[in-house]
């Protein structure tokens, strides 16, 4: 059975021509060449060797087809899949627990989603991890840069300079600690300065900005190639207000979502998105989901529900390909995102288990 | 509706096309169907030559009925049942996923559709030794946790390979053997995805005996994501979309005996309806078994790694029938 006409990337009214002329399949196609089509369905020449290009490219198989691109087919075994993610990195959210329960931190190539309830620390994870994936590769991080995609607002640089600040003042810790040579030399080029100028800012106030946006950044990622991490936040704030055609909105959606893993994979690069949230009214009672609907909830391959216990703040992993869902409690410092400090302690009683957080983030940075 | 041109078969020459499309006869349904002798009496050409045509044209295209008894004795030496490597998912889908037949499961966010195919693909690579296909359309197939299914079910192997050849790195061969069985192909969208399918369609045709091997189950992981940004609106192309694409996994699955597993979301009507499967009524026709996945628990506060399956649509087993299944 060959390629059906249907089913080739051509433009809508040439494909309703083309069935209306009685065409059915690709090779027919092929046969008639582009003269006999332009006369057959009334079209000109170079719309003609248009087409029919197109048809080319899709039926010749990988012979054709030139490596990389969006033409080739993204195809490997499972094995060559394992090797590559076994030494891919992740990007660190200097939360032991939260980095624990995502298998190691923010997953390169994959959509991560935060939902929360105002107030409750997104956008400070956002500026965290915009920070944290510039950490050079001796001290465990990507060594990338950010883009970071604000449409709420609410992206303080000065909040960020704190942020970087701790963190740059973390590493220098651990070099002295460390005595090495390349730490000492990977630092110099990490300051506070060098931070801010590789996070690159974007502001969209309405939907259609955002997704010009989003589908420009392809373009925009292949020229700077070091870019390992896009955060969105506030992916829900466009889409909620004013949008009368709901089924245009799923549909603008999932088009974005599909965008957005693309650029997750082709530039091995990690997407965060925030989102808020709504309340779901039920039989008897009301409970807090995540916002904008239920086909939206599909597009995260990764989901992180953030939410309040009286005063503490909580993350649970509701959805994640490789870790079970759980629930560990963080805090938000002036350094930033941070463990929750256990209480202190009488030294006597436990021994080496003593606060068992504070111990394990220095020896994360060493990997 | 082929159109009509020198060469289709024997005796059909250029002047004679040019002839028949003066009188308006441009595709082979319309030869087929229209009467000869007055298209012999109208564009002056020999009726012995268009029977023959007619002839020659009904045996190429049109389909041939087969006898009940045969298309049975096929089925049954060509259908394969394969486990999926859950028993009690077995059991809900009458001992586990027939080749030839589209089966679906949906499910909610987080509900453990991207599980149970992992957990299937590796039932299948590392128990039948068969290759698998799987197309990821939602980035969600993570090896590790891949490795990790086999490393489980491996288990059991290697007490008797303990026993047996009192060697443990045999396992680990074993694992990576599976591994090299599943072939990941990423599709992010629908013509991609046609395009991967007819390589596959290509591939099995021709018999090339390459690195794919004997291929018996395909998983498409998940094929509203592909679909939903064609739907709705003005036009109706996406529907046109979906049907090419329902029409070549049924194909796929019915010519080349495998046994194809989509993976669907669930949507609501409003805030408050019950869950319903994605993709509306058109998409309902396509699998032939269809299973929804739910937590057990109604809110995201409790972690748990069990979930229902409810069967709701089924050739041979009475649906709402329900087991539970872990996905830990």
């Amino acid at each position: 059975m060959q390629r059906e006409v249907g089913t080739l990337p051509l433009a809508p009214a040439l494909r309703a021509r083309l069935a209306a002329a009685g065409f059915q399949t690709a090779q027919e196609l092929l046969d008639t060449g582009p003269c006999g089509l332009s006369k057959e369905i009334g079209i000109s020449r170079e719309e003609a060797l248009e087409a029919l290009q197109v048809v080319r490219q899709e039926c010749h198989g990988d012979a054709a087809r030139t490596a990389g691109g969006s033409g080739a087919t993204r195809k490997c075994t499972a094995l060559e899949l394992l090797e590559e993610e076994q030494t891919q990195g992740f990007i660190i959210t200097f939360c032991s627990a939260l980095d624990n329960i995502l298998g190691g931190g923010v997953q390169l190539t994959k959509i991560t989603e935060i939902c929360g309830a105002p107030g409750v620390g997104k956008t400070q994870l956002c500026m965290q991890l915009a920070v944290d994936v510039q950490i050079p590769e001796c001290f465990g991080g990507v060594a990338g840069e950010a883009v970071f995609i604000d449409t709420e607002g609410s992206f303080m640089v000065d909040r960020v300079v704190d942020i970087a600040a701790a963190c740059v003042q973390h590493c220098h810790l651990i070099a002295e600690a460390q005595q090495e040579e390349d730490l000492g030399k990977a630092l110099e080029t990490f300051s506070v300065e060098n931070i801010l100028s590789h996070i690159y800012y974007f502001r969209c106030r309405d939907y259609t900005e955002l997704l010009a946006q989003v589908y420009l950044l392809p373009e925009f990622l292949s020229e700077h190639s070091k870019v390992r991490l896009v955060v969105i936040d506030g992916i829900a704030f466009p889409f909620r207000h004013d949008f009368e055609d709901l089924s245009l909105r799923t549909r603008l959606l999932n088009g974005l979502a599909q965008q957005l893993i693309i650029i997750a994979n082709d530039h091995r690069s990690a997407v965060v998105l925030t989102n808020q949230m709504t309340t779901r009214i039920g039989q008897s009672q009301s409970t807090l989901v995540p916002a904008l609907g239920e086909s939206w909830g599909h597009a995260a391959t990764v989901r992180l529900i953030f939410h309040w216990d009286n005063s503490q703040r909580l993350a649970t992993l509701y959805k994640s390909p490789s870790q079970k869902e759980s629930t560990i409690a963080y805090h938000i410092t002036s350094h930033g995102f941070r463990d929750v400090q256990p209480p202190a302690v009488t030294h006597s009683t436990e021994g080496p288990e003593l606060n068992p957080r504070k111990r394990p983030r220095t020896e994360e940075e060493k990997q | 509706m082929v159109v009509l041109r020198a060469g289709l078969c024997p005796g059909l020459t250029e002047d004679m096309i040019q002839l028949l499309r003066a009188n308006g006869i441009r595709t082979v349904v319309d030869f087929v169907s229209s009467d000869l002798e007055d298209v012999a009496q109208k564009c002056s050409l020999s009726y012995k030559a268009l029977v023959a045509v007619r002839r020659v044209l009904l045996a190429q295209f049109s389909a041939f009925p087969a006898n009940g008894a045969d298309l049975y004795e096929e089925l049954k030496s060509s259908t394969a049942i394969l486990p999926t490597g859950s028993p009690s998912l077995d059991q809900l889908l009458d001992s586990g996923l027939y080749t030839g037949e589209v089966t679906e499961l949906m499910g909610a966010p987080g509900s453990g559709k991207t599980q149970v195919c992992l957990g299937i693909a590796a039932s299948v690579s590392l128990g039948l030794k068969q290759h698998v296909l799987f197309l990821d359309s939602t980035g969600g197939f993570t090896a590790s946790r891949l490795y990790q299914m086999l490393q489980a079910r491996t288990e059991d192997e290697e007490e008797q390979a303990r026993q047996v050849l009192g060697r443990l790195r045999l396992c680990s061969v074993l694992q990576l053997e599976a591994l090299q069985r599943i072939q990941v192909v990423r599709v992010f969208n629908i013509y991609e995805l046609l395009r991967a399918l007819q390589e596959l369609r290509d591939r099995l045709s021709q018999q090339v005996v390459s690195s794919m091997g004997p291929l018996k189950m395909v998983l498409l992981d998940s094929v509203s994501a592909v679909i939903y940004p064609l739907l709705g609106g003005r036009q109706s192309e996406g529907l046109a979309l979906m049907m090419h694409l329902s029409r070549e996994l049924k194909t796929l699955a019915r010519e080349f005996s495998l046994a194809v597993v989509v993976t669907n979301q669930v949507t609501r009507d409003s805030s408050s309806g019950p869950l319903k499967p994605a993709l509306g009524r058109s998409w309902s026709f396509v699998p032939s078994t269809r299973v929804l996945l739910e937590s057990k628990e109604a809110t995201w506060d409790k972690a748990s790694t069990q979930r229902a399956a409810t069967l709701a649509k089924s050739p041979r087993q009475p649906t709402g029938i329900q087991v539970e299944l872990d996905i830990g």
